[in-house]
C-alpha cells in the first residue's frame, strides 16, 4: 500500500490530502494541513477518479484514428518544419503545471511565433487583472473579519473556503455577511444582507458601492443601482456595512454567470480598496495570459491566416469542438488531452498525464504549494516535457507578469460597459445562467440534467417539476428535466456547467470593453418537450 | 467512549462532501443521505444509531446489532441475505441496498478509522461533527442552530 500526501489540483484553494492505494484509491484527511485542516470538497474527495477513469486517452489519435507514438511524433516534426512563424499559433491552457507553461513559452520562442495564446477563457482567470494597492487576504484575516462581502457563489466553487467565512460569520453576533449574486444560493441563505442583482451585472453593483464609498470617483450610484436592479439605498447601506472593519471581500465567477469578467474582478478589488478590506479572488486556476489575446487568435483562425496550431493542455478544442468552427480552417493541428474526445477532433490528439500524475510546484490563493504524483503516468500517455524533449525543445522561458490596472482605467472600463449594457433578458427568450458546483460525487461529474426555473416562467411554459424542457441556444440544444424554484429570478434559467453538454449551450462572445473572450449568460429559446421519461444516461466511473 | 455524529444545520452549505467522502470509501455507494429543506437550507442525513434501533429489531438473522459500549448499530454484511427488512424498518430512510451485491449497506461510523467517520472529517464547514456523548449537553449540540437568536438565523 502506498500513501502520498499531495495538494489537490482542482482549484486554487490548495487543500492537502493523502491518497492511498491498495486495490483502489482512497482519500485520507491530514488534520494538520494549514489551509483545509483535513476538510475536502466533493471534487477533492473524488479527485483520484481521473487517474483510472475509463475514458482516459491511452494512444495518440490522428484524425480520429489510433496511431503509434512514432507516427505521431513524425506528424509533429512535419508540422513544425512546414510552419511559417506568422502562420503558427501556440495555445496553452488549464491542466499544465507552471513549469510546463514556461516550456510552452519556450516552444513558441523556438518556433519563432508571436501568436502565444492563453486558451483558458473561463471567467475566473480574469482575477489575474490586479488593481494597484489591493491587499491579498490571508486565511487568518478571513476568519477575523467582522464584515465579509461575497460576490458570486463562492460556496459552490470552493466549499472548503466557505469554512473560514462561516467561522467569521458566527464568531460574533455583530459580524455581518453580505452577498451579491443573481441567484438566491445557499450562500445567500447565510447572509445578513443579500443583493439579488440582475444576471451578470455584479460589476455595476460593485461600481455603485465604490462610488458611494468614495465620492471623489464621481459615479452615478443611482444609475448603477438601476441597471443592477437594486435600490441606491441598498448599495449605500451595504457599502457602509463594509466600513465596520476589519473586512474581507471574496469574489468568485462562474462560466455563464457574468457578462464582464475583467470588470467583475477589478470592481471587487476596488470596493475592497475603498473600504480598506482585504481581497481574494477564488478560481480554479491562474494561467498566465499570453502575448496575443484569445479573441485575436480566433479572428486570425477565422480569416484563414493560421495554418498550424499547437494546443497544450485541456479545454478547447478537445472538450467542445462545436464551439469553435473557425478552428476547422487550420490545416495542421496538434492538441493534447487527458480523456478521449467526445466528438471527433481533426488533427493529432496526444494523450498526456493528468495533474495527479505530475510533480510540480505552483501557487494557490494562500501561497506556494507543491504537488506529488499519486500514481504512475497512465499507460500510453507521455508528459509534455518528454514530447517537447523529443522535438529538441527543452528551454523554459519566464512568463510575463499579469497586468496591473489603475483605478481610473478600471472605472472607465466599467463605465464603458455600463453605457453599452444590454438589458437581459430580451423579450423573445429567456436568459440561461451557469452554476458551477464543486461536484464529482457519482462519476467524474454528475449528469447535470436538471434545469431550474422560476414559478411564473414554469407556468407560462406549462411545465411542472420533473417534466422535460428543450433548451436551444445559438450553439446547441439539450433537454433537461425542470425544477421549479424560488431561487432563480423570473426570466432566467440555471443549469450546472460541469457537464460539457451544458457548457456547449453558452456561445463564446467578445466583450468589446475589455477585448476578452467571454462565456456570458446565453439567450435561449425554451419549450416544453415531448419527452416524458428519463433518457438512459451513460454509466461512467463510480467513485473508488 | 461513545461518540455521536451531530449536525449543525446553520453551517451546512449543501456541498455534499460528506456523500462524496462516503462514496469514495464504500465502492461508490454512499451510506449518508442528503436532503433539501428549501432552496437555501439543506441537511445531511446520516444514520442516527438509535438506542432502540428498528433496523436491528427488524433483522430476522440478527445481522444488525447494537454495540452498547460504543453506541454504534453495526451490521455484519457477510451474513446479510438482502431481505431489505431493515430498509423498510428505518424511519429515516438511510439504509439502502448495495447495487452490486444486493445486500443492505449500513453506516458503521467508519469503525475502520480511529479518527472517526470520514463524513465528519471532510465536512468543509464543520456542520457534521463527531463529539463525545458527555459533551453533547455542554456543546448544545444535536440537530440545531448555531445561533440561538432568531435574527441570526438563515433567510
Amino acid at each position: 500500500m502506498s500513501a502520498v500526501r499531495t495538494t489537490c489540483p482542482f482549484c486554487l484553494n490548495g487543500c492537502e490530502s493523502i491518497v492511498t492505494f491498495d486495490y483502489q484509491f482512497r482519500m485520507e484527511y491530514p488534520l494538520d494541513a494549514p489551509v483545509n485542516k483535513g476538510r475536502l470538497c466533493p471534487r477533492g474527495n473524488s479527485a483520484s477518479i481521473v487517474v483510472d477513469h475509463p475514458k482516459r486517452l491511452a494512444y495518440p489519435l490522428l484524425d480520429g484514428k489510433e496511431v503509434g507514438w512514432d507516427q505521431a511524433m513524425q506528424y509533429c516534426r512535419e508540422a513544425m518544419a512546414g510552419a511559417r512563424p506568422e502562420e503558427t499559433a501556440v495555445v496553452y491552457s488549464r491542466g499544465l503545471t507552471e513549469a510546463e507553461v514556461r516550456l510552452a513559452w519556450g516552444f513558441a520562442h523556438a518556433v519563432g511565433t508571436r501568436n502565444l495564446v492563453c486558451g483558458y477563457v473561463e471567467p475566473d482567470n480574469c482575477f489575474q487583472y490586479r488593481l494597484a494597492d489591493v491587499k491579498d487576504a490571508t486565511i487568518e484575516q478571513v476568519m477575523a473579519a467582522r464584515t465579509t462581502l461575497l460576490v458570486g457563489d463562492l460556496f459552490s466553487t470552493s466549499p472548503v473556503a466557505a469554512g473560514p467565512v462561516l467561522e467569521a460569520r458566527y464568531a460574533d453576533r455583530k459580524n455581518r455577511l453580505i452577498v451579491i449574486d443573481s441567484i438566491r444560493t445557499r450562500q445567500a441563505g447565510q447572509a445578513h444582507a443579500f443583493l439579488q442583482v440582475r444576471p451578470g451585472t455584479e460589476a455595476f453593483t460593485l461600481l455603485g458601492m465604490a462610488g458611494s464609498l468614495d465620492k471623489g470617483l464621481s459615479i452615478d450610484v443611482e444609475q448603477c443601482a438601476a441597471v443592477s436592479g437594486v435600490s441606491g439605498k441598498q448599495l449605500a447601506d451595504a457599502a457602509q456595512m463594509l466600513l465596520n472593519g476589519p473586512s474581507f471581500v471574496g469574489s468568485a465567477m462562474h462560466l455563464g454567470r457574468v457578462y464582464y469578467p475583467v470588470q467583475h474582478s477589478l470592481m471587487s478589488q476596488l470596493v475592497a480598496a475603498k473600504a480598506g478590506a482585504t481581497f481574494m479572488g477564488f478560481g480554479e486556476a491562474r494561467v498566465p495570459l499570453g502575448r496575443t489575446g484569445f479573441q485575436e487568435f480566433r479572428q486570425q483562425a477565422e480569416s484563414g491566416s493560421l495554418k498550424t496550431l499547437f494546443w497544450f493542455g485541456g479545454m478547447y478544442p478537445c472538450s467542445y469542438p462545436e464551439l469553435m468552427p473557425e478552428l476547422s480552417r487550420i490545416a495542421l493541428r496538434v492538441t493534447t488531452s487527458i480523456f478521449r474526445p467526445e466528438t471527433g477532433v481533426p488533427g493529432l490528439v496526444l494523450p498526456v498525464p493528468s495533474e495527479l500524475e505530475k510533480e510540480s510546484v505552483g501557487h494557490s490563493c494562500w501561497g506556494e504549494v507543491s504537488r506529488h504524483p499519486v500514481a504512475a503516468v497512465c499507460n500510453g500517455a507521455r508528459p509534455l516535457v518528454r514530447v517537447l524533449g523529443e522535438l529538441a525543445i527543452v528551454t523554459e522561458l519566464p512568463v510575463e507578469p499579469s497586468p496591473e490596472v489603475s483605478v481610473r482605467e478600471a472605472v472607465d472600463m466599467t463605465l464603458a460597459a455600463l453605457s453599452g449594457h444590454r438589458q437581459a433578458p430580451v423579450a423573445s427568450g429567456l436568459c440561461l445562467l451557469g452554476e458551477k458546483r464543486a461536484s464529482g460525487i457519482g462519476g467524474f461529474y454528475d449528469a447535470e440534467d436538471e434545469i431550474r426555473l422560476s414559478a411564473p416562467d414554469a407556468a407560462r411554459l406549462g411545465v411542472g417539476n420533473g417534466e422535460y424542457v428543450r433548451v436551444e441556444s445559438a450553439t446547441g440544444a439539450a433537454e433537461f428535466h425542470a425544477r421549479v424554484t424560488a431561487a432563480v429570478p423570473e426570466g432566467a434559467l440555471s443549469i450546472g456547467v460541469n457537464a460539457h453538454r451544458n457548457r456547449a449551450l453558452f456561445p463564446l462572445e467578445k466583450d468589446t470593453t475589455s477585448g476578452k473572450t467571454v462565456i456570458a449568460p446565453a439567450q435561449v429559446q425554451v419549450a416544453k418537450s415531448a419527452t416524458t421519461s428519463k433518457p438512459a444516461v451513460e454509466m461512467i466511473a463510480r467513485a473508488g | 467512549m461513545a461518540k455521536r455524529l451531530v449536525v449543525r444545520l446553520d453551517l451546512c452549505i449543501g456541498c455534499r462532501a460528506c456523500e462524496a467522502a462516503c462514496r469514495s470509501r464504500f465502492k461508490g455507494e454512499a451510506r449518508i443521505r442528503y436532503a433539501e429543506v428549501s432552496e437555501t437550507v439543506s441537511v445531511p442525513m446520516p444514520c442516527r444509531h438509535c438506542e432502540d434501533a428498528l433496523c436491528a429489531a427488524a433483522c430476522p438473522f440478527k445481522v444488525i446489532v447494537r454495540d452498547e459500549q460504543r453506541g454504534v448499530v453495526r451490521q455484519a454484511s457477510f451474513h446479510c441475505v438482502g431481505c431489505r427488512s431493515c430498509m423498510l424498518a428505518c424511519p429515516f430512510g438511510v439504509i439502502d441496498t448495495e447495487l452490486l451485491r444486493d445486500v443492505s449497506q449500513k453506516c458503521s461510523l467508519c469503525s475502520d478509522r480511529p479518527e472517526g467517520p470520514r463524513c465528519a472529517t471532510t465536512c468543509p464547514t464543520g456542520a457534521l461533527q463527531f463529539v463525545e456523548e458527555e459533551k453533547l449537553a455542554e456543546k448544545k449540540a444535536g440537530v440545531g442552530f448555531a445561533v440561538r437568536s432568531v435574527h441570526g438565523r438563515r433567510l
